[in-house]
């Protein structure tokens, strides 16, 4: 007995419906298309779509384990990998890489390595699976005009060279002649996005290309909040639309195995007449990714702190970018962890953008 | 507003509803409001029959009166209270989550939500051996989480499979989905997901934020109204299945900055029991894994009480933390 004000018709069908006095779907589902379109008040097309929007939900007890649900053992089987980062500390701090089949935040600071980690993942999920890869491909979406081809090609370039160190038996041999700089950028699919209306259909339109392009295995849009920080008058919209977006993303990340990972931009807070520095477009939509990940200056010493995850405990690691790429931190000195968000604006960032010292030599 | 059918009840047949609905009476409503007398001679129908067909239909229309007493009564054999392993949660809880009610957590981002529902699950499934269902709407239920939680609990392989065996997930996405979702529960998936030994003693949505307030805002009013859906769903689950229900809902900040539960003030009559969890102001490093909650909305204890708790009460190597959990008990109301 499925209540009809539950079901998803449009509302004014749904009131019309109500006034008739049919209440659950079954009561609807009896009646002939031309008898609800009289007893209703409907168009005969309406009526038809009505019953093929009740009859999708009531007939098909399958809908892969969305309806009887997994048991946590069949999930625990299931549960994926994860890409790795280049950063071994990084990893280690979240547990394995980023996990495919869940939305992951960046957060940081304009130059402190948000882009760099999202390019470094979109060459990182192309290493063959004998090399511990996933011999994946990726889409980036590109809001803010940030990726520079010539930048990926040196670090695809590094990585190739990474893994050429490392090929001892001949399937590792034979996988590294298709690892190539050629091929690494062959397979990084580059979506450009504009404007959020660009953004949002994009999304809408993602499940088809990742159906057609079934090995991709990493989606990245950076940066998701660039398109949403202007244009809007009205901010109850734009947090709508902001949470069905995350809510979209999260389903495609768990419906097609691929690691969502974007990128915020970071804003000033005034609060009981201190300021810090907090991921932006507001406070509820921390939520909205499975993980987040705060990028920070430290002094001179980049930080990773894992914010928010269900699986790892919270823990600050420092990184480096380097000509190659994505790195650990060269003299990794893991006693300092300060205060991320305190430090940060008096250190690095109200000065120049990128306070560069000996990194990358 | 039911419409007037044959066979609804006996003596309405065909002929009755088409003289009603010629005298402009179509539901049981109209039929109940009008007057009986009149509508007889206006529809030239028996007084009696009109009158036998209003007593069934108000008999089959109207709620059943139950005694305090007897509540009372079903309220003691029925009621468990499904603690959520958290000893200073508990106390706040008034020793746990009530079945038949719905308890909300509500708090920021990374302030250890989805760790509370980990742990009330897997207590349920490995200490009470009964059911959970866990309804995961953003994707944050880690598996191996839920496994690290069981392998401090118990060395058994076989014993930690079995507990996760009970913890049945649902994955759902929009609200259309999860309304779906509900309903199959409500309809026997409820037996279903007890398969795996023990009856259902607490169904988990995480979040119920994240799946209601993409419809909200903007100048649409159709959320407001699959989010009572969404209410209506989970009280009757509550209610005839006699489950511990546990939402949880992110924050925001009012008008005067100090942190509120979301979703406005219509759902903040849903849930029975509300605590909010925050990150404590210590002055120690800004990661650490303390987080106080307070209990902001209840029927048993007083209001504005506050609780300290760890999130690394579970978790392997840092063992030992059970026994020094701070329970700093202080009323400010």
């Amino acid at each position: 007995m499925k209540p009809v004000s539950a079901s998803p018709l449009s509302p004014s069908v749904k009131v019309k419906l109500l006034n008739a006095g049919f209440h659950t779907s079954e009561e609807l589902l009896q009646l002939k298309p031309l008898q609800l379109s009289k007893e209703g008040g409907l168009s005969l097309e309406e009526a038809l779509e009505v019953q093929q929007i009740l009859s999708r939900g009531v007939d098909q007890p399958g809908e892969g384990g969305a309806r009887i649900g997994l048991t946590a053992l069949e999930l625990l089987q299931q549960e994926e990998r994860s890409i790795v980062t280049f950063c071994s500390q990084l990893d280690t701090a979240l547990g394995g890489g980023i996990p495919l089949g869940r939305t992951s935040e960046v957060c940081g600071t304009p130059g402190v390595g948000k882009t760099q980690l999202c390019l470094q993942l979109c060459i990182d999920v192309q290493i063959p699976e004998c090399f511990g890869g996933l011999g994946g491909q990726a889409v980036f979406v590109d809001t803010e005009g940030s990726l520079v081809v010539q930048r990926v090609a040196d670090m695809a370039h590094a990585a190739v060279q990474h893994c050429s160190l490392q090929d001892h038996d001949s399937e590792q041999q034979e996988a590294m002649k298709d690892f190539t700089t050629e091929n690494i950028l062959d397979h990084l699919y580059l979506m450009r996005c504009h404007d959020y209306v660009e953004l949002l259909a994009q999304v809408q339109l993602l499940p088809d290309f990742l159906v057609r392009n079934s090995k991709v295995r990493l989606l990245v849009i950076d940066s998701l909040a660039f398109p949403f920080r202007r244009h809007f008058e009205d901010l109850s919209v734009r947090t709508r639309l902001l949470n069905g977006l995350a809510q979209q993303l999260i389903q495609i990340a768990s419906q097609h195995r691929v690691a969502v990972v974007w990128t915020n931009q970071m804003t000033s807070q005034v609060r009981s007449g201190q300021w810090e520095l907090v991921p932006a477009l507001g406070e509820s939509w921390g939520h909205s990714a499975t993980q987040r990940l705060l990028l920070h200056w430290s002094g001179t010493q980049r930080q990773a702190s894992v914010f928010k995850s269900p699986s790892n405990t919270e823990r600050s690691v420092p990184y480096s970018v380097t000509q190659h790429g994505f790195r650990d931190a060269p003299h990794a000195s893991p006693g300092a962890s300060g205060p991320p968000r305190r430090e940060a604006p008096s250190g690095g960032l109200s000065g120049s953008k990128r306070p560069r010292m000996q990194e990358g030599q | 507003m039911v419409v007037l059918r044959e066979g609804m009840c006996p003596g309405l047949d065909e002929n009755i509803v088409r003289d009603l609905r010629a005298a402009n009476i179509t539901t049981v409503e109209d039929l109940v409001a009008s007057d009986t007398e009149e509508l007889a001679q206006k529809c030239s129908l028996s007084y009696m029959a009109l009158l036998a067909i209003r007593r069934v239909l108000l008999a089959q229309h109207t709620a059943f009166p139950v005694s305090g007493a007897d509540l009372y009564e079903e309220l003691l054999s029925s009621t468990a209270i499904v603690s959520t392993s958290v000893p200073s949660l508990d106390k706040l809880l008034d020793s746990g989550l009530y079945t038949g009610e719905i308890t909300e957590l509500s708090g920021g981002p990374g302030t250890g939500k989805s760790q509370v529902c980990f742990a009330a699950a897997v207590h349920t499934a490995h200490q009470l051996k009964q059911s959970v269902i866990y309804i995961d709407t953003t994707g944050g239920l880690s598996a191996s989480r839920l496994l690290q939680m069981l392998q401090v609990q118990t060395d058994h392989v076989e014993e930690q499979m079995e507990a996760l065996q009970r913890i049945r997930v649902f994955r759902v996405f929009d609200i259309f989905s999860l309304l779906g979702c509900l309903h199959t529960i409500r309809c026997g998936g409820l037996q279903q997901a007890s398969l795996g030994g023990g009856s259902v003693k607490a169904v988990i949505v995480d979040s119920v934020s994240a799946i209601i307030s993409p419809t909200l805002g903007g100048k649409q009013n159709e959320g407001m109204s699959l989010m009572m859906q969404v209410a209506g769903a989970l009280k009757t689950i509550a209610k005839d299945f006699n489950v511990a229900v546990l939402v949880t809902n992110h924050v925001k900040r009012g008008a005067g900055g100090e942190l509120q539960a979301g979703l406005g003030l219509s759902w903040s009559h849903v849930p029975r029991t509300r605590l909010l969890l925050e990150r404590s102001k210590s002055p120690g490093p800004l990661l650490g894994s303390t987080r106080t909650a307070t209990l902001v909305k209840s029927s048993r204890q007083p209001c504005h009480i506050k609780a300290e708790f760890d999130l690394n009460w579970v978790s392997g190597p840092e063992e030992g933390l059970l026994g020094r959990k701070r329970a700093r008990d202080s009323s400010d109301s």
